[in-house]
């Protein structure tokens, strides 16, 4: 069975509600490429088929509700995931500073996956309240990338999911090449470690 | 310095962050068993390995039970947990009785392995179903991957039904993952499947899963027969606590649904068909593609009510309201259900694994919602909770107001319906009215015509000679007008002098009449005049008058247009007239016509007869009407009628020769055209002529129409009047 995609990887974007996700997603899934998405399910489930180093990724991105009420419900999302984006709204220091708790999360739920930072709404310098510095600060020490982005004006949007999409498929190798060496054979409740090609982080 | 500051700054964010409501201790997750592993809900709080030893121990124990039940070993630890497990597997089985699937299958274990075998081979309606519709679907891929596929549905289902009582459903989950795995590498490496593309590929991996599963259920292998007790329980807890939680609203959730819209709530209900659909359904695919329809129908009633692209901030609560409306039966077993035996790669990915993700959050926050999380005080939460206040909920009423408005959308539809058709109807009436219109104006027209032509014929059968020789006798003012028009000639010169003479003088011509016929013929015809048209151009007025008279005249003598303005001119005339003719002719539509005529014809009888009735009748006559001897004056043009008319008015004229009257009428009219009017009236002359000289021959054709016998016996009294007259 020949698949038409060389890699299949789950993205997840968490951050409160109304830094807009949404847009983000609908940015990047409608705007370029000739990506293949579900057009009847709207902006919640999006798959997305992009190229990188000569492969071929489909990209299937998660919406999450960012709402405070739905934080402890939300680990669930997070099975199967290879990558976290943690939005905050850079005209919204709340947002910002909720965003350890956001990677607080991640961590609760995810061994190891990948992330990046993101500050949307860049596109109104006079009403941002999140300054670049403080934020590559913080992200410089938790090892995150951090990319401002907006989705109104279409800025950085592509080079975000493109860069997440690099440390994911990056990691993945890495790790195909260290089951190589150790092979597996036992398998663990639930399945969250496949042999063969389906490597989830978590 | 900037580390401080940054360290601080993480405080800042630390503290800022309010901490979750429902977080767990650490130690709570943990085993049970105090092994240092985390333990899990779902295995009683046991980690994964204790829990199976715990499992396996459980089994021991019930074989002994089922030997002398005090027989049991009691570790004193266990002791509690045991006497629970005890009653809890005695429920199940009387479960498992009350369930006439499973005891077919249990049947089925007791007399060994092949009967089974035999058993997946057995009619079986949904798996012979799905095997037709793998042949459809699949059988272009050729007789090998049919042949693969079954081969392994075939182990996975031997190997689930052999394992079925040995293992605790965790395991059993386990192997229809190994398996589903096992098909799925197959798939990508497997010769075989070689030719067939990936998405082909997927739907064989969910066929695989689906056929295994159906042919599974349908052999009596009931996955929820095999869930522990304690999840049939927190069926009953959540379906319980749904209930419970029925007052919450749309508005609590902070979702944005439009409870009164009717699209909506019907979208919801479809929302709410196809969630609880989820546990009638066998197959975890196909319990799966529920949640699907029903979260897409979700998704459809945001974007109607929001009118844009739906994120997952307004997804979420709108599902959890959905859940909470619906309440679903065994929500909590079949959710586990499909996490267990549903292709685990299907749950973490796409859309089927976005939705059920979503579904489970939704549960998920439904089992743990407090009053923080509806942003509601605690206190009133728990009066909520513990039914003491109601909230009227928005969504009862909005049934009842939709049912309303349904209603009264039936009604609006009937009423249009109703309105259409009334417009229909009152089209055709319109229709009908114009047809009967027509018909009636056709009638008319008919009769009309038919009453124009009648009218000759019957005329003179009705008016017998005695009514004319009345006429001739009553009517003195015919013979007055005669007078006027025999002095016409002679007169019309004159009258221009006498224009402006009032009315009193009437009296005075009607004594003037009667004293002095022929010598005061002249002032006669200008008193006759003046009352009629009081204008000082009568010739003037006449001369168009007698023009209007004379076309219509002369094309119909029936035509009533023509002789509606002579009776509006000569109205008192007409009356006057119009009585007399009365006794003269029975019924005539031609007033005009016939006063006209009677005028001049009269005219010329009155002359002989008026010198001894004219007093008489004058008198009679001056009474109503001065006016008759106005409109005889008038003459000049109506004289040049009078020819044809004579044809009609013959009845009246009777006593006059309509030859001989016509004869010295037209030849008066020709001098009056010349002297008074002379361009206006010389067509007339000319036609006249015509006319004069058919006329001349005329009586024979009138008299044809009806009128001869009355013309045949007046023409020989009336011919020695117009003698007379002209020698006068």
């Amino acid at each position: 069975m020949a698949r038409d995609y060389d890699h299949l990887f789950k993205l997840l974007i968490i951050g409160d509600s109304g830094v807009g996700k949404s847009s983000l997603l609908l940015r990047f899934s409608d705007n370029t490429f000739t990506g293949s998405y579900i057009t009847t399910i709207g902006v919640d489930f999006k798959i997305k088929t992009i190229h990188i180093n000569g492969q071929k990724v489909k990209l299937q991105i998660w919406d999450t509700a960012g709402q405070e009420r739905f934080r402890t419900i939300t680990s669930t999302y997070y099975r199967g995931t290879h990558g976290v984006i943690v939005v905050y709204d850079v005209t919204n220091g709340e947002s910002f500073a909720n965003v350890k708790r956001w990677l607080h999360e991640i961590e609760q739920n995810c061994d190891l996956v990948n992330k990046v930072l993101v500050g949307n709404k860049n596109d109104t310098p006079e009403r941002k309240v999140v300054l670049t510095e403080d934020a590559q600060r913080f992200a410089d020490t938790m090892n995150i990338q951090l990319f401002e982005t907006s989705a109104k004006d279409n800025i950085n949007v592509e080079e975000m999911f493109m860069a997440i999409t690099r440390l994911v498929l990056r990691s993945k190798l890495e790790m195909m090449e260290r089951q190589s060496v150790t092979h597996n054979d036992t398998v663990n409740l639930k399945q969250k470690n496949k042999p063969g090609k389906k490597n989830k982080c978590c | 310095m900037p580390v401080l500051t940054l360290q601080r700054s993480y405080k800042y964010i630390m503290y800022a962050t309010k901490q979750p409501s429902l977080r767990i201790d650490q130690a709570d997750l943990k085993c049970k068993n105090g092994c240092g592993y985390y333990g899990n809900a779902d295995w009683e709080g046991y980690c994964s390995k204790c829990f199976r030893n715990h499992m396996d121990q459980e089994r021991q124990k019930k074989s002994r039970q089922s030997q002398p039940e005090h027989s049991r070993a009691q570790v004193s630890g266990f002791s509690k947990f045991e006497e629970k497990k005890r009653q809890q597997t005695d429920k199940k089985n009387k479960y498992l009785k009350s369930l006439p699937v499973f005891r077919k299958s249990s049947s089925a274990k007791d007399s060994g392995r092949p009967e089974k075998y035999i058993d997946m081979r057995q009619a079986n309606p949904d798996a012979d179903k799905l095997m037709a519709e793998f042949i459809s679907t699949y059988g272009e891929w050729g007789e090998y991957v049919r042949k693969d596929f079954f081969k392994c549905v075939q182990a996975f289902t031997t190997k689930i039904l052999s394992e079925l009582d040995a293992k605790p459903i965790e395991d059993l989950a386990e192997i229809a993952q190994n398996y589903y795995n096992l098909y799925s590498n197959r798939l990508n490496n497997n010769q075989v499947y070689q030719g067939i593309t990936s998405e082909v590929g997927d739907e064989l991996l969910d066929f695989f899963e689906r056929y295994a599963m159906v042919s599974l259920y349908s052999h009596g292998f009931s996955f929820f027969a095999h869930h522990p007790q304690t999840t049939r329980e927190k069926d009953l807890t959540i379906q319980g606590r749904i209930r419970k939680l029925s007052w919450v609203n749309a508005h609590h959730l902070d979702c944005c649904i439009s409870e009164t819209s009717i699209e909506v709530r019907d979208l919801v209900y479809t929302a709410i068909n196809d969630l609880l659909g989820m546990d009638s359904m066998k197959a975890p695919q196909e319990k799966l593609s529920c949640v699907v329809r029903c979260c897409r129908s979700v998704v459809k009633v945001l974007q109607h009510c929001q009118g844009g692209p739906v994120s997952a901030d307004e997804f979420l609560p709108a599902l959890i309201f959905v859940v909470l409306k619906a309440n679903p039966a065994r929500l909590k077993s079949n959710i586990l259900y499909v996490t267990r035996f549903c292709n685990d790669l299907r749950l973490m990915q796409g859309e089927a694994g976005y939705y059920f993700t979503n579904l489970c959050c939704a549960v998920s926050f439904i089992e743990n919602l407090t009053a923080e999380s509806l942003n509601m005080p605690e206190q009133e939460f728990q009066s909520y909770m513990s039914g003491e206040v109601t909230c009227v909920s928005a969504w009862e009423s909005a049934l009842v107001a939709c049912e309303g408005m349904h209603q009264l959308c039936e009604h609006l539809a009937l009423l249009k319906g109703l309105s259409e058709k009334t417009a229909v109807v009152r089209d055709g009436t319109e229709k009908l009215k114009e047809d009967m219109q027509k018909l009636k104006d056709e009638i008319s027209l008919k009769v009309a015509q038919v009453l124009e032509r009648t009218p000759l014929i019957i005329k003179p059968r009705r008016i017998p000679i005695p009514l004319t020789r009345e006429n001739i006798t009553i009517s003195p003012i015919p013979a007055i007008p005669k007078i006027k028009d025999e002095n016409l000639q002679e007169t019309t010169p004159e009258m221009r002098e006498i224009e402006n003479i009032p009315h009193n003088y009437y009296l005075q011509n009607l004594s003037m009449l009667q004293l002095n016929l022929l010598d005061s013929t002249k002032n006669k015809l200008q008193l006759d005049i003046t009352p009629c048209l009081t204008e000082k151009d009568v010739v003037q007025v006449q001369a168009s008058q007698s023009a209007e008279f004379l076309s219509p005249s002369q094309h119909d003598n029936k035509s009533i247009d023509s002789l509606t303005p002579d009776d509006n001119s000569y109205l008192g005339l007409s009356k006057i007239n119009y009585d007399i003719d009365f006794s003269d002719i029975s019924a005539d539509n031609s007033i005009a016509e016939e006063l006209t005529p009677d005028k001049r014809k009269s005219p010329t009888p009155s002359f002989t007869t008026p010198d001894p009735f004219s007093p008489i009748g004058a008198s009679c006559n001056i009474m109503q009407s001065p006016l008759v001897p106005l409109s005889s004056p008038i003459p000049m043009p109506i004289e040049t009628k009078p020819l044809k008319r004579d044809d009609f008015v013959l009845p009246f004229l009777e006593s006059m020769p309509k030859q001989t009257a016509e004869e010295t009428l037209l030849d008066k009219l020709e001098e009056t055209s010349i002297i008074s009017l002379p361009s206006p009236i010389k067509p007339f002359t000319s036609e006249y002529t015509g006319f004069s000289k058919q006329g001349s021959q005329i009586p024979s054709i009138p008299c044809n129409t009806g009128d001869f016998s009355s013309l045949n016996l007046s023409q020989s009294s009336l011919p020695s009047t117009s003698k007379e007259n002209i020698d006068h």
